[in-house]
């Protein structure tokens, strides 16, 4: 069979995608989410102690710290889910990424696509609609977190 | 009938994570859902394998890399690397975009914290057929050879130039200086 230009080309290009996708990658459900940027090491691990002492403004200063690391943020619901963030307004850059640092700790809405993979949920932010800031003052419960998160002032 | 009962019942039973633990000598971390997990896996950009969007090399290290395991296909999420100072497995796994790989490490499956499944501490890594383990704890090299300027004592979380911006503009707890310099001292008094 011979391809006529008008043909050939999105062939070509739906080759292309099919070379480079995986055959895994699954539609997404678009979604809109009230939530916390968190540091999904610590929450998961329980390295620094239970859920609610390592988010808010309590972990403020851990969670600069992981995020400026690499360990992935993810977004914790209203719901009680945690959706791994891997874009927010078109910037990819999940691992040490400068957006997700900027938000750690910080309450947002996302409205984006969700995406659901073993157990996990993946979230593609497309619109930050609302930055409400650091809403979540449990430092009033829980002090910092680690203890050694701020060093003693010298006198 | 009996047949179908039994099909039924084991449809209807919960599931358990696998134990990947035959072979791994990785360390513990005396985290509560910790289990050591040694498995074969491709090293995959996370984004690309869940949402189809796949730049070159695995995103270069800017994104998030995952471990799809080849026994049962499922896509395991390194959050950590093998080093105690808040360090992420991407920098780790990069060298390994797209390859077979051995990994040994902790997998934490916590069933009383929500999403807590598929979660990952990877501690070394080597290509399959390589008999060279590789420590995945190269993190802090590279992050200072990309801030010179912050050379000096300490870890490096307390010197890094973009926690430190922000952490001068908005205090520890990130809730503005004059409230930081307050709990600050309560804190210590």
């Amino acid at each position: 069979m011979k391809l006529t230009k008008n043909l050939a080309a999105p062939l070509c290009a739906l080759g292309a995608l099919a070379l480079t996708a995986p055959a895994s990658a699954t539609e997404g459900e678009r979604i809109q989410i009230t939530g916390e940027i968190i540091d999904t090491w610590c929450y998961f691990s329980g390295v620094m102690g239970g859920p609610d002492a390592v988010v808010g403004s309590a972990h403020h200063t851990c969670a600069l710290w992981c995020s400026a690391g690499g360990i992935p943020v993810g977004l914790l619901g209203e719901d009680g889910e945690v959706y791994m963030v891997l874009k927010i307004e078109g910037d990819d850059q999940n691992a040490s990424g400068d957006t997700n640092l900027n938000l750690a700790s910080h309450e947002i809405t996302a409205d984006g696509m969700l995406y659901k993979r073993d157990g996990l949920n993946y979230l593609v932010v497309e619109k930050v609609v609302t930055d409400h800031g650091i809403t979540n003052l449990n430092h009033e419960d829980y002090g910092v977190v680690p203890g050694f998160a701020i060093p003693e002032p010298k006198k | 009938m009996t047949r179908l009962i039994a099909l039924a019942l084991i449809a209807a039973s919960p599931v358990y994570a696998a134990d990947f633990s035959e072979g791994s000598t990785a360390k513990s971390w005396n985290l509560y859902a910790e289990a050591p997990a040694l498995f074969e896996a491709k090293v995959v950009d996370i984004t690309c394998e869940v949402t189809g969007d796949c730049p070159d090399n695995c995103g270069d290290g800017d994104r998030q890399l995952g471990l799809l395991r080849a026994a049962d296909g499922v896509l395991v999420f390194p959050n950590k690397n093998a080093q105690s100072g808040f360090q992420g497995a991407t920098v780790d796994l990069l060298p390994f975009c797209d390859k077979q790989v051995e990994v040994d490490g902790l997998l934490i499956e916590d069933e009383d914290i929500q999403g807590a499944t598929n979660i990952y501490l990877v501690q070394k890594v080597r290509e399959v057929g390589s008999e060279d383990w590789v420590k995945a704890n190269t993190w802090s090299k590279v992050w200072a050879a990309k801030y010179p300027e912050a050379k000096g004592k300490g870890p490096w979380f307390r010197r890094d130039p973009r926690v430190n911006a922000h952490l001068a503009e908005t205090g520890h707890f990130g809730l503005g200086l004059e409230k930081d310099a307050e709990l600050i001292k309560e804190l210590f008094e």
